[in-house]
C-alpha cells in the first residue's frame, strides 16, 4: 500500500494514518496466511465507529483552528497556507479511511456511488487548482511591479526626478493590471486620464499581456460555475444512506464540504478567471465541523461585502494591502515635487518600506503557496487513481 | 558635415568613438540629425550657460564624464566623505551634454517610425549605447553625491533630476523598443502550414486496424524531422540589439523591468505558438466529458506539441535567451527555467486529464504514444546541456516522471484488462464451420499491435512490477528466491497468462462442437492463426520464447493427428483386407458391400468437411496433401486388387464410383467452406 508521503507543515500526523502503518507493518512480517486475519472487513465494528468518529473530530479541530484566526489574519497567504494544509491533512485521512474501509465500499453500491461522486466533484477541483495557480502567476507579475518601485525609491541614494518616474510608470502598469477582468473596460478609461500623452495604447497592450498568462484553464471557463458544479447534490445522507453504507456516507459528505468549502475559499482569496462567490451550502449544524465551517464562509463573505473589497480581484489579504499602498503611494508620486524637500523624501521612503515588506511577504509566500496548490492537485488526482473508480474493471 | 568612417567592428564602441577625429560635434543633437537643416550647424551650439564656451565633440563628452566617474569612484566612499562633503561640488558641464545628447537620440530614433530603430547604422546605435551607459552611472554618481553646501545641493539636486529623468526616458524608449522587437516576432514569426499536419506515427488507431480483415497493421513510419518546422528565427543582427537593450536596461538597474517584459511575451509567443498547431487549453473536466474519438485527437495534437517542445520551441527558447542575455547567464537560466516551467506543466495537465477519464481498450495504444512521448521529453530535458542544476528543471523533470508513471500504471491496468475480457467471453454458440474465433482474432491482433510497443510495454510492466514488489515488501530487503535476472520479464510473463487463459476459453469454445472432427478443425484453426500471428511478429515471439512456439507446434500436429482418425481411419475400415474373403474365396456380396459403405461415407464426409474451414491456405494444402497420402493409395491398392472380382460393365460402374484419381481432387474441394460443392461435382 502506497502510503500518502505529504510532508508538509502538518498540523501533526494523524493518528489515523499511525494506526494504518501499524496495521500494514504486522500484515508484512505475519506470516502470509496469517495477514488474512489482519484484512479490513474483519475489524470489528466499534474499531470502524471510532476510526470514523475520530475522522469527524478532525475535521472539526482543523477547521476550528482555521477560524480562530483574527481578522487580520483571515484571507492573509499564510492563513491560505493553513487551509490547504488542513485540507492536505483531510484528504489523508480521507483516504486511510477508504483503504480501511475498501471491502466494506465494494459490498456497498450505495457506497460506491457516493464515492463516485465524490470523484467526480474533486476532479472538478482540478481545473480550480490550474486556475489558481494561473493566478498565483498574476500575483508573482505584481509582485514584480512593486519590486520595480521599490528599486526605484528604496534606494540608498538620493531620489531624483527620474526615479520617481520610474515608479509612476511601474505603479501605473500594477493598478492596470489588478483591475479585476469585469470592470477593467469601464475603469480604464478613467484610469487613463490620470497618466496623459500616449500611455494609453501602451496600457491596453500591457493589459492584454497580464491576462495571457492564464492559459491552464479555457477561455470560457468559470471559477463561479466550477464552485457551483462542485456543490451541487451534495447533501448530508440520510439515515438509510448510513446505514447502506455502513456509515461511509458520512465521511464521503464531510470530504465533500471540506473539498467545496476550500476550493470556494482559494476562489474567494486568489485572482481566477470569472470568480464568484455564490454558492449553497447546506451543511447540517449537528456536524462538529459545521459551527467552525460555516462561520469561516460567513466571514468570507462578510469581507467580501466591504466597500473596499467589492471590486477586488481577490480576497487575500497582501492583495489588499498591494492595492492599498501602491495606491497611497502613487497620490504621494503625483505630489512630489522638485526639488524634493528632505521630509517628503523621509515620507517616501516609509512608504517604500510599507511596500516593501508587503513585496516581501508575497514573494516569499508564492513559491510554498504554489507548491501546496500542486500538491492538492497531485493528492486529488492519486486519490482518484488509486480510488481506481476510474477503472472500469 | 561628414560623418566619419563608421568602424565595422561596434563592440569596441567607446575607444572606437573617443578615437575617431572627425567625431561630431555634441549639440543638442548627433550630427544626422543636424543634417537635415544644414545652415542650423554653425549656430547649433549647446545653449543655456555653455553657449560661450567651446562645442565638445561626443568622445570628449565621454572622456570628461568617464574622468568625472572615475574620479569619484575611484575615492574610497567613507575616506572620501570629508573629499566629496567639502568640495564644493563639480558638474561638469559634459554631464548637460552628454543628457542633450541622449534626448535628442531618442527624438531621433522616435522619427524612424515604424521599423526597428536600431541596427541600421552601427555607430549610431554604439554611439546611443555608450551614451546611455555613461548616463545610467552619472545618476548612480550624483545620487550618491552627499553636499552639505545648500548651493551645492541645490546644482546637484538639478542635475540628479536631469539626468535620472533622462535616463528613464530612455529606459522607457528601450523598453518599448525591446517589446516592439519581441513582439515583432509573434507577428512575423508564424508559418501558416495547416496547423493540423504535424500527426504521430501511430496515425491508425487500432480499431480501424482491426476492422480491415488484412489484420496486419501497417505502423506507418516516423516521419523524417521536417526542416521546416524550426525555432522562430530572429537574425543575429536582431539578437545582437536585443542582448544590448537588455545589457544597458539591466547595467542601469533595469532588470526587473526587463526581465518582466521578456517573460511576458515569450510566454505569450510560446503560447501562441502552441495554439497554431492546434493545441489549445481544455480544462481537466472537458477531457473527462469528451467522446474518445475527439479526445484521440487532441492526444495526437498534445503529442505533436509535446514534441514540438521537446525538439525546438524548449531548446530554441533556452538559445534565445542565452544569447541575448549572454551577459548575464543566471539571469537567462532563470527566465528560461521559469518559462520551461511553466510550458511543461501545461503540457502534462493534459496528460493528467486523459489519465483520468474511464478506462477501455482501446485507449491502450494512445496512452503508450503519451507515454513514449514524455519519455522523449523527459531525454530531452535530460540532455540538454543548458543550466544542468537548475533547481527548476529538477522540480519539472520529477513532475513529468510522475505523470509518465501515472500513464504508464494506467496502461498496465488497461492491458489487464484484456485478461477480464477474455475470461467473461463465455458465449454458448459455435462458431460455423470451424473457423477462427472472433475472440483469437481480436485477441491476436490486439497483441501483436500491443507488441509494436514492446519496449514501452516491457518497461511500465517491469516499474509496475517493482513497485508492486516494494509495496507487499513494504520496505523490508527483498530476497525472492525467484528475483533472478533469467526470470521472464513481467510483461511476457502477462502475455503467458493471457495466452493460457485464451487456450482455455478455446479449449471451452470447441467442446461445444458435437462432431469430434470439427473439434479438432477449430482448434487447429485457431492454434493455428496464433501460431502464425506469432511468428508474423518477431517482437511477440521474443516474448514468448521458442518453447512456447514449438509447444504450440507440437499441439498442432496432435490435433491433425486426432483429425485423421477421427474422420479417416474409420473410412480407411471399408478398404481393409480382412474379412473379405469367405472360404478362401473373394465374397462379391461383402466386397459390394464395401465398395457401397465407402462411398457413402466418402461422400458424407465430402459433404460435410466441404463446408468446413481451413482459412489458412498452408493448412488447408497440409490437410488435403495428407489426407490423400492416406486414402488415395489405400484405395488405389483395393481397387487395382478386387476390381477384378466384379463384372465389368454394370457392375463395376455401380459399384466403383469413383476412380483415385476423384478421390484425389474431391479431398481437394474439402475446407473450402463451400456447401454446393458436392451438387456441382454430382452433375
Amino acid at each position: 500500500m502506497h502510503a500518502p508521503d505529504y510532508q508538509g507543515s502538518h498540523i501533526g500526523r494523524s493518528i489515523l494514518s499511525l494506526r494504518r502503518d501499524q496495521a500494514a507493518s504486522a500484515s508484512a512480517s505475519t506470516a502470509a496466511a496469517a495477514a488474512h486475519s489482519m484484512e479490513p472487513h474483519h475489524r470489528d465494528a466499534s474499531t470502524q465507529e471510532l476510526e470514523l468518529e475520530v475522522f469527524q473530530r478532525q475535521v472539526a479541530d482543523r477547521f476550528l483552528e482555521l477560524s480562530s484566526a483574527s481578522a487580520d489574519d483571515l484571507l492573509s497567504l499564510a492563513w491560505v497556507q493553513k487551509l490547504l494544509d488542513a485540507f492536505l491533512c483531510c484528504q489523508e485521512d480521507f483516504g486511510v479511511i477508504l483503504f480501511n474501509n475498501r471491502v466494506n465500499v465494494a459490498r456497498s453500491p450505495a457506497a460506491e456511488r457516493l464515492l463516485a461522486e465524490f470523484y467526480e466533484r474533486s476532479v472538478k477541483a482540478l481545473d480550480v487548482c490550474n486556475a489558481i495557480r494561473d493566478g498565483i502567476e498574476q500575483i508573482r507579475q505584481w509582485q514584480k511591479l512593486l519590486e520595480i518601485v521599490i528599486c526605484a525609491l528604496g534606494n540608498r541614494r538620493s531620489l531624483g526626478e527620474g526615479q520617481f518616474r520610474r515608479a509612476k510608470k511601474a505603479l501605473i502598469d500594477l493598478a492596470i493590471a489588478m483591475l479585476d477582468e469585469k470592470d477593467s473596460s469601464t475603469t480604464i478609461g478613467h484610469r487613463n486620464r490620470s497618466f496623459g500623452r500616449n500611455n494609453a495604447s501602451r496600457d491596453h497592450r500591457s493589459i492584454g499581456h497580464f491576462r495571457s498568462l492564464s492559459w491552464s484553464v479555457s477561455r470560457s471557463w468559470s471559477a463561479a460555475k466550477q464552485i457551483q458544479a462542485i456543490g451541487n447534490n451534495l447533501n448530508a445522507p440520510r439515515g438509510n444512506e448510513i446505514a447502506a453504507t455502513n456509515g461511509l456516507a458520512v465521511p464521503i459528505f464531510t470530504m465533500g464540504v471540506v473539498l467545496l468549502f476550500v476550493m470556494w475559499a482559494l476562489v474567494a482569496a486568489i485572482p481566477c478567471q470569472d470568480r464568484g462567490l455564490q454558492v449553497h451550502f447546506s451543511v447540517p449544524r449537528q456536524f462538529l465541523w459545521a459551527a467552525p465551517i460555516i462561520s469561516l464562509h460567513d466571514r468570507i463573505i462578510e469581507e467580501s461585502k466591504k466597500r473596499e473589497r467589492k471590486n477586488a480581484c481577490g480576497l487575500m489579504r497582501e492583495i489588499y494591502q498591494i492595492e492599498k499602498y501602491s495606491r497611497v503611494m502613487s497620490e504621494m508620486v503625483d505630489s512630489v515635487n522638485f526639488p524634493l524637500m528632505e521630509e517628503k523624501e523621509g515620507e517616501v521612503r516609509q512608504r517604500v518600506q510599507e511596500l516593501g515588506q508587503v513585496s516581501e511577504v508575497v514573494n516569499e509566500g508564492l513559491d510554498p503557496l504554489e507548491r501546496q496548490v500542486r500538491e492538492v492537485f497531485h493528492r486529488i488526482v492519486r486519490s482518484r487513481t488509486e480510488g481506481g473508480s476510474c477503472s472500469s474493471t | 558635415m561628414e560623418k566619419s568612417p563608421a568602424p565595422e567592428n561596434d563592440s569596441d564602441e567607446i575607444k572606437d568613438a573617443v578615437a575617431s577625429p572627425h567625431s561630431p560635434t555634441v549639440d543638442a543633437s548627433p550630427p544626422e540629425v543636424l543634417q537635415e537643416p544644414p545652415e542650423a550647424e554653425e549656430n547649433e551650439v549647446v545653449e543655456d550657460s555653455n553657449a560661450e564656451e567651446p562645442d565638445l565633440t561626443l568622445p570628449q563628452v565621454w572622456e570628461e564624464i568617464d574622468a568625472f566617474l572615475g574620479r569619484n569612484s575611484d575615492s574610497p566612499r567613507d575616506g572620501g566623505e570629508s573629499n566629496s562633503d567639502s568640495d564644493p561640488i563639480e558638474i561638469p558641464r559634459a554631464v548637460e551634454l552628454l543628457s542633450k545628447n541622449v534626448e535628442s537620440m531618442i527624438d531621433k530614433y522616435a522619427l524612424d517610425a515604424g521599423r526597428s530603430k536600431f541596427g541600421h547604422d552601427p555607430e549610431e546605435d554604439s554611439c546611443f549605447f555608450g551614451s546611455v551607459g555613461r548616463l545610467s552611472k552619472l545618476a548612480d554618481k550624483i545620487g550618491d553625491l552627499k553636499p552639505t553646501a545648500e548651493n551645492a545641493n541645490v546644482l546637484r539636486s538639478s542635475s540628479l533630476n536631469r539626468t535620472s529623468s533622462v535616463l528613464q526616458q530612455a529606459m522607457s524608449f528601450l523598453e518599448e523598443e525591446f517589446r516592439a522587437i519581441l513582439d515583432e516576432d509573434s507577428k512575423t514569426g508564424r508559418d501558416d502550414s495547416d496547423p493540423k499536419s504535424a500527426k504521430t506515427k501511430h496515425s491508425s488507431s487500432f480499431n480501424n486496424c482491426c476492422s480491415q480483415e488484412s489484420d496486419r497493421c501497417n505502423l506507418p513510419e516516423p516521419e523524417p524531422p521536417s526542416t521546416e518546422e524550426e525555432f522562430q528565427q530572429f537574425t543575429p543582427e536582431t539578437i545582437s540589439v536585443m542582448s544590448k537593450i537588455a545589457d544597458a536596461m539591466i547595467c542601469a538597474g533595469y532588470e526587473t523591468e526587463c526581465c518582466v517584459l521578456w517573460m511576458m511575451m515569450r510566454r505569450r509567443a510560446f503560447k501562441s505558438a502552441l495554439s497554431e498547431r492546434g493545441f489549445d487549453v481544455l480544462s481537466i473536466d472537458d477531457v473527462q466529458r469528451m467522446q474518445w474519438d475527439s479526445l484521440e485527437r487532441e492526444i495526437a495534437t498534445w503529442i505533436a506539441a509535446v514534441k514540438r517542445c521537446s525538439t525546438i520551441l524548449i531548446p530554441g527558447e533556452g538559445a534565445l535567451s542565452g544569447s541575448v542575455f549572454s551577459g548575464q547567464p543566471e539571469i537567462a537560466q532563470d527566465l528560461y527555467g521559469n518559462l520551461a516551467r511553466s510550458v511543461s506543466i501545461r503540457l502534462l495537465d493534459f496528460a493528467e486529464a486523459v489519465v483520468l477519464t474511464q478506462r477501455s481498450a482501446e485507449k491502450l495504444f494512445k496512452f503508450l504514444d503519451m507515454y513514449e512521448t514524455l519519455q522523449d521529453l523527459i531525454a530531452a530535458v535530460d540532455g540538454s546541456k543548458q543550466y544542468p542544476d537548475d533547481p527548476k528543471k529538477k522540480e519539472v523533470r520529477a513532475e513529468m516522471m510522475a505523470v509518465k508513471g501515472r500513464i504508464g500504471e494506467a496502461a498496465v491496468s488497461i492491458f489487464c484488462q484484456l485478461e477480464s475480457s477474455i475470461k467473461s467471453d463465455s458465449s454458448k454458440v459455435p462458431v460455423p464451420s470451424g473457423a477462427v474465433h472472433p475472440l483469437t482474432r481480436y485477441t491476436m491482433n490486439y497483441l501483436e499491435y500491443a507488441c509494436e510497443y514492446k519496449d514501452t510495454l516491457e518497461q511500465v510492466f517491469q516499474q509496475h512490477h517493482d513497485k508492486a514488489v516494494v509495496e507487499t515488501a513494504n520496505g523490508e530487503p527483498t530476497d525472492d528466491a525467484d528475483s533472478s535476472a533469467m526470470k521472464a520479464s513481467p510483461f511476457s510473463v502477462q502475455l503467458l497468462t493471457v495466452m493460457d487463459l485464451l487456450d482455455a476459453n478455446l479449449d471451452m469454445k470447441s467442446k461445444l462442437y458435437k462432431d469430434p472432427s470439427l473439434r479438432y478443425i477449430f482448434l487447429m484453426n485457431n492454434g493455428r492463426y496464433i501460431v502464425q500471428k506469432i511468428k508474423g511478429s518477431s517482437k511477440i515471439h521474443e516474448l514468448m520464447g521458442d518453447t512456447w512456439c514449438r509447444r504450440r507446434s507440437s499441439d498442432l500436429r496432435q490435433y491433425h493427428k486426432n483429425y485423421q482418425r477421427e474422420t479417416w481411419y474409420r473410412l480407411l475400415q471399408c478398404l481393409n483386407h480382412e474379412g473379405l474373403q469367405v472360404n478362401g474365396k473373394v465374397s462379391k456380396p461383402v466386397l459390394k458391400e464395401r465398395f457401397k459403405s465407402f462411398n457413402a461415407m466418402f461422400d458424407d464426409i465430402h459433404k460435410t468437411q466441404s463446408t468446413w474451414v481451413v482459412n489458412d491456405e498452408q493448412l488447408q494444402s497440409e490437410l488435403r496433401v495428407s489426407i490423400s497420402a492416406v486414402v488415395t493409395p489405400a484405395y488405389r491398392s483395393f481397387l487395382g486388387r478386387f476390381n477384378q472380382y466384379l463384372d465389368p460393365g454394370r457392375q463395376s460402374e455401380k459399384y466403383i464410383k469413383y476412380q483415385p484419381e476423384d478421390i484425389e481432387s474431391l479431398v481437394d474441394e474439402l475446407f473450402d467452406g463451400n456447401p454446393t460443392s458436392m451438387g456441382r461435382r454430382r452433375t
